[in-house]
């Protein structure tokens, strides 16, 4: 029984990374870095909440939390790619103004109230006959449709990325931009093309907390997992088959803090269950020893000196 | 005789100023149909530029380009290729990581989410392939293919997109002799065609050999325009140069020192895990110079790294006047009396940011710091002496190394490394990017060193090079030495042939 | 390309790249912008930006009492700022600044609560020592990591301000617990460790003048000295200096030790300054804000300064802002951020005028660089 629970939140945990990783994975591909991953992670949490409440579908939740994660991706993009400005800096701007942003706007549609405001999150949907399975049954065929979504999302992105003339493109921008300016493709369009859909798929994965999973918002719902998903795609060799590999086992680390949590068991320190995936995310970097790091990661694309 | 209708390409008053360099100040050139033109120019004179200019990698201030006859603006190398222009440039533009068809395919269709057609793009290519006489595995990972050979995609990539003007940038710079006569077999087969070569050049004899009519270019401007039979070598190289030119090398002397750099049985692998040099030993004495020739790509970059401590050997042993030089402690080797001329000064050899009187002290510091403490002192007075004893321009101890020209650049590099080199110099493609005059002052440099004792060990692809300076000639082919002789019994033909030894595909 | 360009001396200074009225002219206009598109939000919860701002300053120069307490914020502001700063100067990132100063403050609270009894002049100085080493040391181990481990510097120094987080929350509720036991906190420290007021009345303490020292220190480690030296020159030219035999993984280790120490230093200030007690959980925007500060002010320790009196004034300000209106306090945060923002669009700014500024001179006929 126990088991079971473990999994299927896991499972269901994993989600949002899976998502994030993906994006991340796509954009770094071609040699841009999405600094802004926890940031948009919170404005897609925050837009996907006040889609939902003020249209009262989650599904217009939804795509109201891909539109935030284009648009400061958008911004992102632009200051990055086009600007050509430092990567690590400009991420770390637009956080902190994401996380100013997210509140101040909850405040100015919803004032102060009492008690959060809620939706109701996604309700799972069982799959037929496959949900009957024992133990991994449930754990895999009743989530919700956006864990579906998600985890079918991972085979058909590394099927983009290594089977298509795009992904062709996308891999070759990272490894040699120089190769894909002589062919006679933009660079810049591609890393910006890139960079809007990282923000789609993060801006989707941070609705996730709110609106699919705990279905109100808080400024800090989001709690660093933007920049764990922004890990797995170094520690899935870029690859979105192994960030989804990443993505499982932290999922079920995540899953594991939160049962023995709630079990009341005392063996460990809360803390340390809470700092579990931290640990967990420092020690894979370490381990990781050979890295496919596309070639020109984190390096603008300066094409001719104007 | 010019007739408007066979004009293939023309580009009129083309003007491009970077931040700093005057790089095409109004040129004209016009090209014919079935016809392979030559640009020459030295090392600075506006060739490239000119060229991409024309695949529109840049945008051109002001001028005006027209293709069969039409006035056209290229914004780009797509609007290049679908008028029919293709560019081989001297950097290859492929992705190392993926495979030959991969690489060539790249591009063609780039937004559609249909899969990568492999089978099809490979039987499209073996068919090229045997079309011009191009032969490479399709499914091979450029990585893993000689130079030769991945030049060779570069001309299939472009091939596939039916280019009937093709431009070439110094494309013989990184083949052998042999490699390089395929390479002009293919261009007279294309031109016999019907279709239009730009064959940019600094090498004069691969001119005569190929061209039909050459366009000197100097200073980023034009400086004459001749048929091949109308002009001599000498003319040209004036021409090139504005002037005669320097005196080039100084009689060989007679080393009679003893063994100083000492090489036995050196074994080094490269990046890739292969081993890039295999066995290599000789040794240069006192008083020598000792010139290493070969195509770029064979080991000695390897080779020299080892010795100035940079990478570390897998077997064998480097000497330093009978002492066994510490490994991979590139400061450690410094201090022992070893200077090194980096082949990329902008990389390895200047940090660029910092001052000229910085760079000065980058690799000796414990000798200008006192308790943790920088003496600045000491500093300011070993970069006034430095910068009058090199000539350095402007002579501000205190500015920015990035804004001296490549040739001051340089002056700063090997005033620190001579001065630093008392028993031994290595200096790996020295005249890199530098303009006639400041190459002739480094050679000048490298000279004097040689007369007041010292060891020079020399690597550089510029055979003339080689043959103007050393008194010893080695020639580096495949990571080995294959042979060592003494200037005046070298002969280029016989170089040649080593050069072209074990390394490339059998001709 | 012969243009006929009015000589204006005023534009040409400020546009100057290598000049002192453009280090002074874009970080200020930066601010400037970063006010008014702050500013532009504010109606959206019915305020007036200019009444905010006319509070907001008026505010922080009300009396001795507010302007005292602006250097009483600066003054972690400029440590956390010098930490970033100072390990962008060798080409790393310390994002880890936040849990550096927790542990740091942790350090410094658990050797003031069990020393009580020792005098002020052996006490302070101790807590600011262990507040120093638990911050450069748990800097430290991320510089080892990548020392030994290329470990992506960002990542582990960004996580380990969660781990670290974590120590500090629940040291707090357990060991250094109070003795009440009522709230996650600790104690009140003993007066021995306070930090004396250089002000009194005021919250504005001689730990200013202590960070300004570490500023002070911070630019002589970087110009004058050897480990400086090499560190400018790993941060511009890993390559080179590497081939001028410099190691750079001792570069590494030592400079994330400083960076760790000064933002551990910043956890003396506040506990053993301001709060005189640990609370779980407070300030915990001072790392991210050393990063604006540090970018403001161009990674140079007087930048720094500036920056972090900057800052200072806009946090007391706009704090008694937000106590007496209803203008929320997350407007700070998005202050900071246009801050930044602005900042690195200046940045691109400057870039292009150095260049073309470069290309007019060029084209009417000066030395080819």
């Amino acid at each position: 029984m126990i088991l079971e629970g473990l999994l299927a939140r896991a499972v269901q945990m994993s989600t949002p990374l899976l998502l994030g990783s993906l994006g991340e994975v796509m954009v770094e591909r071609t040699g841009v870095m999405n600094m802004a991953i926890e940031g948009i992670f919170l404005l897609g949490a925050w837009a996907g909440f006040t889609g939902a409440y003020i249209t009262g579908s989650l599904a217009a939740g939804f795509l109201c939390a891909m539109a935030a994660g284009v648009a400061v991706g958008a911004l992102y993009g632009w200051i990055t790619v086009c600007l050509k400005q430092h990567q690590i800096v400009t991420g770390v701007a637009i956080n902190i103004l994401a996380a100013g942003i997210g509140i101040f706007f909850y405040r100015v549609l919803f004032g102060v109230p009492l008690l959060p405001l809620t939706v109701e999150p996604l309700r799972p949907l069982a799959v037929p006959f496959l949900s009957d399975i024992p133990v991994i049954g449930p754990a895999l065929f009743r989530q919700n449709i956006l864990t579906y979504l998600a985890w079918g999302a991972m085979p058909l992105g590394w099927w983009v990325l290594f089977r298509t003339r795009t992904g062709l493109v996308l891999r070759s921008t990272g490894a040699n931009p120089e190769a894909v300016d002589a062919a006679g493709i933009s660079v810049e369009r591609v890393r910006f093309g890139a960079v809007l859909a990282a923000g789609a798929l993060s801006g989707l994965a941070g609705a996730f907390y709110s609106i699919g999973y705990l279905g109100l918002f808080s400024n800090d719902m989001i709690g660093g997992r933007g920049w764990i998903a922004f890990a797995l795609c170094f520690l899935g060799n870029w690859n979105p088959l192994g960030a989804l590999l990443g993505a499982v086992v932290f999922g079920i680390a995540d899953a594991a803090a939160i049962t023995l949590q709630t079990s009341g068991i005392r063996m460990v320190p809360n803390e340390f269950l809470i700092a579990l995936p931290y640990m967990l995310t420092i020690a894979a970097t370490l381990a990781r020893k050979r890295f496919n790091v596309p070639a020109s990661l984190g390096t603008a694309y300066i094409k001719e000196e104007k | 005789m010019e007739s408007p209708h066979n004009e293939a390409l023309s580009l009129r008053g083309i003007m491009k100023v970077f931040p700093g360099v005057l790089a095409n100040a109004g040129v004209n050139l016009s090209a014919r149909r079935g016809e392979i033109l030559a640009i020459l120019g030295e090392n600075g004179a506006g060739k490239s530029t000119l060229m991409k200019i024309l695949y529109g990698m840049y945008q051109p201030d002001s001028g005006a380009v027209s293709v069969n006859g039409r006035e056209v603006r290229i914004r780009s190398p797509k609007d290049a290729l679908a008028l029919g222009i293709g560019m081989i440039h001297q950097h290859f533009t492929l992705v190392p990581v993926h495979t030959v068809w991969e690489n060539v395919v790249l591009g063609l269709d780039p937004s559609s989410g249909r899969p990568a057609d492999r089978k099809g793009a490979v039987r499209e290519l073996e068919a090229l392939g045997r079309k011009y006489g191009l032969a490479v595995d399709p499914c091979a990972v450029v990585a893993d293919l000689s130079v030769g050979m991945q030049q060779k995609t570069e001309i299939l990539k472009v091939l596939y997109r039916s280019v009937s003007i093709l431009v070439l940038d110094e494309p013989t710079a990184v083949l052998t002799p042999g490699e390089a006569e395929n390479l002009f077999g293919f261009l007279q087969e294309f031109r016999a065609a019907g279709n239009t070569v730009l064959f940019i050049t600094h090498k004069l004899g691969e001119v005569m050999e190929i061209a039909d009519r050459i366009e000197v270019l100097r200073g980023g401007r034009n400086a004459g325009s001749f048929l091949r039979g109308e002009v001599t070598e000498r003319e040209l190289a004036a021409r090139m140069v504005g002037g005669d030119i320097p005196p080039v090398g100084e009689p060989p002397s007679r080393p009679t020192g003893r063994d100083v750099l000492e090489v036995r049985d050196l074994w080094v692998r490269g990046s890739r895990g292969h081993h890039a040099v295999r066995g290599v030993s000789f040794a240069v004495r006192a008083g020598e110079i000792f010139g290493v020739a070969g195509v770029s790509g064979n080991g000695q970059e390897e080779l020299a790294d080892c010795v100035c401590g940079l990478a570390r050997q897998e077997r064998g042993e480097i000497l330093l006047d009978g002492r066994v030089l510490p490994r991979e402690d590139p400061g450690a080797v410094f201090r022992a009396g070893v200077g090194y001329i980096p082949a990329d000064r902008h990389r390895e050899g200047l940090v660029l940011d910092m001052t000229v009187e910085e760079n000065l002290v980058l690799k000796n510091l414990p000798a200008y710091s006192r308790k943790g403490f920088l003496r600045e002192g000491a500093i300011r007075e070993n970069a006034e002496r430095r910068i009058a004893d090199y000539g350095i321009r402007p002579p501000l101890p205190g500015s920015r190394t990035a804004s001296l020209s490549g040739g001051n650049q340089q002056k700063v590099v090997a005033a620190r490394e001579i001065e630093a080199g008392r028993k031994c110099i290595v200096a790996v493609q020295p005249t890199r990017g530098l303009d006639l005059g400041a190459a002739a002052h480094v050679h000048r440099m490298l000279a004097g060193a040689r007369s007041e004792g010292r060891a020079v060990f020399l690597v550089s692809t510029e055979l003339s090079e080689i043959m103007s300076l050393s008194d010893t000639v080695a020639v580096m082919t495949g990571g080995e030495i294959l042979g060592i002789f003494p200037r005046e019994s070298a002969d280029l033909r016989m170089i040649g042939m080593l050069m072209a030894g074990r390394k490339g595909e059998p001709e | 390309m012969a243009e006929k360009r009015r000589e204006n001396p005023l534009f040409d200074a400020i546009t100057d790249p290598d000049g002192v009225l453009s280090s002074l002219f874009f970080p200020a206009m930066s601010v400037f912008l970063g006010l008014a598109s702050a500013g532009v939000l504010m109606p959206f919860l019915g305020h007036s930006p200019a009444a905010v701002y006319r509070d907001l300053f008026s505010f922080a120069f009300r009396d001795i009492y507010n302007i005292a307490d602006i250097f009483a914020k600066a003054s972690p502001l400029i440590l956390t700022g010098l930490a970033f700063a100072f390990a962008f100067r060798a080409g790393l990132f310390n994002i880890g600044a936040q849990g550096q100063f927790y542990l740091g403050a942790v350090a410094s609270a658990a050797c003031a609560l069990s020393f009580p009894y020792l005098p002020s002049w052996v006490l302070l100085p101790l807590c600011a020592a262990a507040s120093m080493a638990a911050g450069g040391l748990w800097g430290g181990m991320t510089g080892f990591f990548k020392a030994r481990f290329n470990a992506n510097e960002f990542l582990v120094s960004m996580m380990s301000t969660y781990v670290a987080v974590a120590i500090m929350d629940f040291l707090v509720r357990s060991p250094l617990r109070e003795a009440k036991g009522e709230y996650p906190q600790t104690d009140v420290l003993a007066e021995a460790a306070w930090i004396p007021s250089f002000l009194p009345g005021t919250r504005f303490h001689w730990g200013f003048f202590l960070a300004l020292a570490a500023a002070g220190a911070a630019w002589v480690l970087l110009w004058k000295t050897t480990l400086g030296f090499r560190m400018r020159a790993v941060g511009k030219n890993r390559a080179a200096a590497r081939f001028a035999g410099i190691r750079e993984k001792s570069v590494f280790v030592s400079v994330f030790l400083v960076s760790g120490a000064f933002a551990g230093l910043a956890g003396f200030l506040e506990v053993n300054g301001v709060q005189h007690m640990v609370v779980q959980g407070f300030n915990p925007l001072l790392g991210a804000e050393g990063i604006g500060i540090a970018v403001l002010g161009s990674a140079h320790p007087l930048g720094v300064v500036l920056s972090a009196l900057l800052f200072g004034a806009l946090k007391v300000g706009g704090l008694l802002v937000t106590q007496t209106s209803s203008v929320p306090s997350s407007i700070i945060a998005i202050l900071e951020g246009f801050v930044m923002l602005y900042v690195i669009l200046s940045f691109y700014l400057r870039h292009r005028l150095r260049r073309s500024r470069s290309r007019r001179r060029t084209a009417a006929g000066g030395e080819a660089p």
